[in-house]
């Protein structure tokens, strides 16, 4: 579906952003693309959306040269930006109605797509008395429009709240199931861990790392149980212990902590992805 | 480029412009200052023709028939003097001073008579071809002889410059440029930057409209507006007159000129503050050949300096002068080049607003 080779990006300024990165991604997959902020992850993204030009390397997106794509690159690819970019004075409906118009394909009815984030009793509000919530996902929901095959989406649960954030990631999850492949930028970690195949890190303009999280997690983490509990009964201040998953229901001493004592919480110490991207790249992400 | 695509964004972009307020103010301002202008120098509900009659003595015959008359106004003044002051004012567009025994010397038709006619210099030519056609019937039927035989002789005293324009004539370059200039530059200028700021550039230009569509609809969208606002100036001011192909050409020049200007404006200021800031600095430079028509005595070739001459002249000269395309064919020519240069300019800008575009999304 898309595929990246030795892509180097510099600004007219001299700023070398993307330094020979390379990855692939496959038809159906969430892949996404982590870094913090300066890390080179939006330039690559605007290079793969066709809003910059003049990179070096070779991409292909769709089996096609990116570099041979014309407009029509839009009627397959769509893009949701980080910050949301409608018209003010048009309402949801005009809005999505105006995009709509612009693609020869097929598309959704904005009346469905506005159910789908819960903004159909807003469809008839203009976009100036929305929140930057609801815009979010307008935003989301207009990169959905023409049924692309390719979405490109820029952090799209940033500003929306645990439910909204929870019903867009369903949908993300949704598109996959019917085909889709996107590519997710985020700097959220938890929200790259919960949807995304596979997630690269970058930082510096090259990326360091790529895996699934869940390989990423075993990888890195300790392959040890951690336990708090209370030794004297309740009102004692409670206490942690660890031990080696390996042989964990041999090992008399956990077992003697499981039988005896009241268990606070018991934890596997995988590693969170936040955890092993500070690890591998000396990091954090702010 | 795709025309359907720019047919949709020109309707986009009427749908915003009706509820901005700074688009209608640019729009409706011409028309307003060219009412007002009509309305205090009185072309604007004053149509008819005004006559100032002084009659020292034994003319009541002759003079009722004026008072009577329908399609003129006449004033009865009590001294010559006071007729003469209120032509020298503009009250009356003509003033009649009778000698004593006019009718009967009129109606006896064997000596020669002699009156005054006083013409203001700022008076319309349709409201004075009016007063002399009058004029003349009146006199003819007071000495019952033809045309051919009128027993008159007419001291005719021009008071003021006989070049003198009215006002609305003056100002009305000044207005043809407003109405071209702004309605052809602010539009695309303005929803250009508008566009850029709040991202909505970027985001058509990641679905399969090109930023080229995206231009073509803004330039279109000025030159239709422009040219609309050109037409409505001179049908106000009753000079939509002259080869109407011509006309319509340099109309339309003009306002691809100022639509070029404009989306060349809008894609260089930074934000709309700046865009104020250039309007603020060069504006007088784009109404200089308007301002510089109110004063006649400046010299012509002062207004050649600036561009916008280019647009004005020929309009001016098919719409008042009935000049045919050769008589405009210099100026034509030089606003066919400005705009030459300015679209070179703007494949420029182009080039360097989808680089732009990606720093700023």
């Amino acid at each position: 579906m898309l595929s990246v080779e030795n892509l180097s990006y510099t600004y007219p300024g001299g700023t070398e952003a993307v330094r020979g990165i390379d990855f692939t991604i496959e038809k159906g997959e969430i892949f996404g693309f982590l870094g913090p902020s300066g890390a080179g992850k939006s330039t690559t993204q605007k290079v793969l959306i066709r809003l910059l030009r003049g990179f070096q390397g070779h991409v292909t997106v769709l089996g096609k040269p990116l570099n041979e794509w014309d407009d029509s690159y839009y009627e397959q690819v769509g893009v949701a930006f980080e910050l949301p970019n409608h018209y003010q004075k048009l309402t949801a409906t005009e809005n999505l109605a105006l995009f709509r118009s612009l693609y020869s394909g097929e598309t959704h009815d904005p009346a469905n797509l506005l159910e789908m984030v819960g903004l159909e009793e807003d469809a008839d509000t203009r976009l100036s008395q929305f929140s930057k919530g609801m815009q979010m996902r307008l935003n989301f929901v207009r990169a959905l429009l023409h049924k692309p095959d390719l979405l490109f989406l820029d952090e799209p649960t940033t500003g929306l709240d645990p439910v909204n954030g929870q019903k867009i990631k369903e949908i993300i999850r949704a598109q996959r199931e019917a085909g889709r492949t996107i590519f997710l930028t985020a700097h959220d970690m938890t929200v790259a861990d919960q949807i995304c195949d596979r997630v690269a890190f970058i930082i510096d303009g090259k990326i360091t790392l790529i895996d699934s999280p869940r390989n990423l997690r075993l990888q890195h983490g300790e392959r040890r149980v951690k336990v708090e509990f209370h030794r004297d009964g309740l009102s004692s201040p409670a206490q942690q212990a660890e031990f080696p998953l390996d042989g964990l229901g041999d090992n008399s001493e956990f077992l003697e902590v499981l039988r005896n004592n009241p268990i606070e919480t018991i934890h596997t110490q995988e590693a969170t992805l936040e955890d092993i991207f500070i690890e591998t790249t000396g990091r954090t992400l702010t | 480029m795709d025309i359907q695509r720019i047919w949709i964004l020109m309707g986009k972009e009427v749908r915003l412009g009706a509820t901005n307020f700074m688009t209608i103010y640019v729009l409706v301002m011409p028309v307003i200052i060219t009412l007002l202008v009509a309305l205090v120098f009185g072309d604007l509900f004053a149509q008819t023709p005004r006559l100032g009659i002084y009659d020292a003595g034994g003319g009541e015959r002759f003079t009722q028939k004026l008072l009577d008359h329908p399609s003129i106004n006449t004033t009865l003044y009590s001294s010559d003097a006071a007729l003469r002051n209120a032509v020298e004012r503009g009250t009356e567009e003509a003033g009649m001073s009778l000698p004593a025994g006019f009718i009967e010397a009129l109606e006896s038709g064997t000596e020669e008579v002699n009156f005054t006619v006083y013409r203001w210099g700022e008076a319309g030519v349709r409201n004075l071809l009016l007063l002399e056609s009058t004029l003349g019937r009146t006199l003819v039927e007071g000495g019952g002889e033809g045309f051919d035989q009128l027993p008159v002789s007419v001291v005719s005293n021009q008071i003021g410059n006989a070049n003198t324009l009215t006002w609305s004539q003056r100002l009305l370059p000044l207005f043809l440029i407003m109405a071209i200039v702004l309605g052809g530059m602010w539009i695309p200028a303005a929803s250009l930057i508008e566009e850029r700021e709040k991202r909505t550039l970027v985001a058509l230009t990641t679905t399969p409209t090109s930023l080229m569509d995206v231009y073509l609809s803004k330039t279109l969208m000025g030159l239709i507006l422009s040219g609309i606002m050109a037409v409505i100036i001179l049908l106000l001011n009753r000079a939509f007159a002259g080869e109407l192909a011509l006309l319509l050409l340099v109309i339309a020049l003009g306002g691809l000129m100022s639509s070029v200007f404009g989306v060349i404006l809008g894609s260089v200021s930074k934000d709309m503050d700046t865009f104020m800031g250039i309007v603020k600095a060069v504006g007088i430079l784009l109404y200089a050949p308007g301002i510089l028509k109110i004063f006649p005595q400046v010299p012509e070739w002062i207004g050649r300096i600036f561009p916008t001459y280019y647009l004005m002249n020929p309009l001016l000269e098919v719409s008042q002068n009935g000049a045919g395309f050769a008589e405009i064919l210099l100026d034509v020519a030089v606003l066919a080049v400005i705009i030459a240069a300015l679209l070179v300019i703007l494949s420029s800008v182009i080039g360097r607003q989808q680089q732009q575009l990606a720093m700023e999304s």
